[in-house]
């Protein structure tokens, strides 16, 4: 008590009789959480207005006599007449990484009941990208520690890779994978105390979702121990739709805050659908005018300068980078409806994820015809490289001969053998939920396929066998592990280890 | 073009006619009203609302609307309407009124923007920080 009277006494000795001007408006109508103010002469695009009783509000409609505010939070206690004040501050957020392992809103403000944010920082919402000469190539892996993906549709750090598929196909579980994947490698690097080893700390934005998912998604990363290098940012379904526009943005701001300083981030998106809807709804209340699927003009640009603030900017500019995994959910597989083909145009790729795969017990239900990364092998190690060279291209031929399978007494040898072997890929493919691998695992698993081990096995016992090599290498064989993960390729002397290791491995399977 | 657009559009209109050499006149306004009394326009009453609406907003921009605790003397009001008649560029006049709410000193304001250097106001400020 004595601490905050001396407190309030020093602020009272601190009173200057200054004159403070401030720029003020009255609110018009107030509707559907969006305020028409009269007044606000000076307000900017996106600067932050104060309402009574604290409410925050966004400037978006900047009209020749009012000015359209969409209110974020509580609004039921604002009426017309009601004073607005600018504040003359662009929305900004609480940066840093005394948000990591925290739950927060659009605003940044924490809502996970664990105190307040510890953030000295902030940064604004809306920035614009970094230019060419600031970027350079995206070089480096980011492993999802998905096999499908990582050896196929590698991803790299700056890069874009959209995730696309119909509801409830397991879009969300690869992006939560990805962050799991990222805490272990965390782990384990700082753990080695390498000093050119550089951690990805991970923002996962909730867009329009139930608060249950949100929380289960939570219970995961925090079962996985990932929460301590991941911020998520929350806009439920049940927060109003300023909220859920906000939301990404919000995000990608702390993750700049990474890139800027010289780290690397990751940042999820899930998903941009609903972001895109909840764009529409304040559009609509704002009075914009509406054009295709009712989406306002401007919805490209509302993705494009989101997806635009991933980069992996040069040595000169601190060398991070921000790495884009947005989610798009599709109605009954059209690719071709319109935020979709907006997002696919922006993006360096994507992961078309299949109900019908799904449902077959395929999963992750990675589509390889129509999934592409555009940075290609750039992102790939070159073990990954020199195992997983041929493997997209016998699964799509797997997958175009499939149709042929019912037939399969009439098939000539070399058809035979390609579904012999695409079918042993699809098996070893097969992966459970929230369970990434070890890059080093991956290339062990994936040279035995290479190098023909699999194909005498029954596909049936695909899945138990790439088990079993995997606890044969982790338990017996972790030094031909950390060999294969350092050397980050195959030489001759470590195939002749993985061969005699593989040949160990064999009889005790079989 | 909409309804509400003509009516806004004609409002600024007749606003222009009202001013002279860029300054709103009073005479002119209220010559104006007469003439639209003789021959009203469509959408009358719209116009009229459009109208006086503009008229409150370039009174309210071309006052000060100071209020002050205690007292206030002349040549302080003197000093209020040239400050601020430099500071906007354009004659600015003045309306005081005595407001013991302020506790001390003064608050004044020329369209949306306030000028606040009362005890009450850096009490309210003292309590935003506090809060």
């Amino acid at each position: 008590m004595s601490s905050v009277i001396e407190q309030i006494e020093q602020q009272i000795a601190n009173l200057q009789t200054k004159t403070v001007q401030s720029n003020i408006g009255k609110i018009v109508t107030i509707a559907d959480g969006v305020a028409k103010i009269e007044g606000l002469s000076e307000a900017m695009y996106n600067e932050m207005i104060e309402f009574p009783g604290g409410t925050i509000g966004i400037a978006l409609n900047l009209e020749e006599d009012a000015v359209g505010v969409v209110i974020l939070g509580e609004s039921t206690h604002l009426k017309a007449g009601d004073e607005a004040k600018c504040t003359g501050k662009l929305l900004s957020v609480p940066v840093g990484k005394g948000l990591l392992g925290r739950v927060v809103n659009a605003l940044g403000a924490p809502v996970d009941g664990k105190g307040p944010v510890e953030s000295s920082e902030s940064y604004p919402v809306e920035k614009i990208a970094p230019g060419i000469i600031e970027r350079k190539s995206v070089d480096q892996p980011l492993a999802t520690g998905i096999m499908a993906i990582d050896s196929m549709i590698p991803i790299g750090r700056g890069q874009r890779e959209l995730i696309i598929g119909d509801r409830g196909t397991g879009k969300t579980t690869i992006a939560i994978d990805t962050i799991i994947n990222q805490a272990k490698i965390n782990e384990v690097g700082l753990a080695s105390g390498d000093e050119s080893f550089r951690p990805v700390y991970s923002i996962y934005v909730a867009v329009g979702q139930k608060n249950s998912n949100i929380a289960r998604t939570l219970g995961v990363l925090e079962e996985a121990g990932a929460l301590k290098y991941t911020i998520i940012v929350t806009a439920g379904a049940s927060d109003a739709a300023a909220d859920q526009y906000l939301a990404p943005y919000s995000g990608v701001a702390m993750a700049e805050w990474f890139m800027s300083n010289g780290m690397d981030a990751l940042i999820v998106y899930d998903d941009l659908s609903k972001h895109a809807a909840a764009y529409r709804q304040m559009s609509l209340v704002l009075k914009r005018p509406s054009g295709r699927e009712a989406y306002p003009g401007d919805v490209f640009y509302l993705h494009s300068r989101l997806l635009e603030r991933s980069a992996r900017v040069n040595e000169d500019n601190g060398n991070g980078s921000i790495t884009a995994l947005p989610i798009i959910e599709t109605l009954a597989g059209d690719l071709s409806a319109y935020i979709p083909t907006n997002v696919i145009s922006i993006t360096d790729g994507q992961i078309f994820l299949e109900t019908d795969l799904f449902n077959q017990g395929i999963r992750p239900a990675v589509s390889v015809g129509l999934s592409v990364s555009r940075v290609g092998s750039a992102a790939q190690i070159k073990a990954t490289k020199q195992v997983a060279g041929k493997i997209k291209l016998e699964l799509a031929q797997f997958r175009e001969l499939a149709a042929f399978a019912q037939f399969g007494s009439d098939l000539d040898a070399k058809t035979k053998a390609q579904l012999d072997r695409g079918s042993r890929i699809v098996e070893l493919f097969k992966q459970p939920a929230f369970n990434p691998l070890p890059i080093e695992e991956q290339v062990a698993v994936l040279w035995g396929i290479q190098n023909n081990y699999y194909d005498d096995i029954d596909v049936s016992r695909i899945v138990p066998a790439a088990a079993s090599i995997r606890e044969f290498f982790t338990t017996r064989k972790e030094v031909l592990l950390v060999s294969i993960r350092e050397k980050a390729k195959i030489d001759d002397e470590l195939g002749a280890e993985l061969k005699k290791a593989y040949d160990e491995w064999k009889p005790s399977f079989a | 073009m909409t309804r509400d657009k003509q009516i806004v559009d004609y409002a600024k209109g007749l606003m222009k006619l009202a001013s002279e050499n860029g300054t709103f006149s009073e005479e002119r306004a209220s010559a104006i009203l007469q003439v639209l009394e003789k021959n009203p326009p469509r959408n009358y009453a719209g116009v009229l609302k459009e109208f006086l609406k503009l008229v409150k907003r370039e009174v309210a921009n071309n006052t000060a609307v100071v209020e002050y605790a205690g007292e206030l003397s002349p040549s302080a009001i003197d000093g209020i309407k040239s400050q601020f008649t430099n500071r906007y560029g354009r004659d600015i006049s003045v309306t005081a009124s005595r407001n013991d709410a302020l506790i001390a000193g003064l608050r004044v304001q020329v369209g949306c923007d306030v000028y606040d250097s009362s005890v009450a106001g850096a009490l309210k400020e003292l309590e935003a920080t506090l809060s």
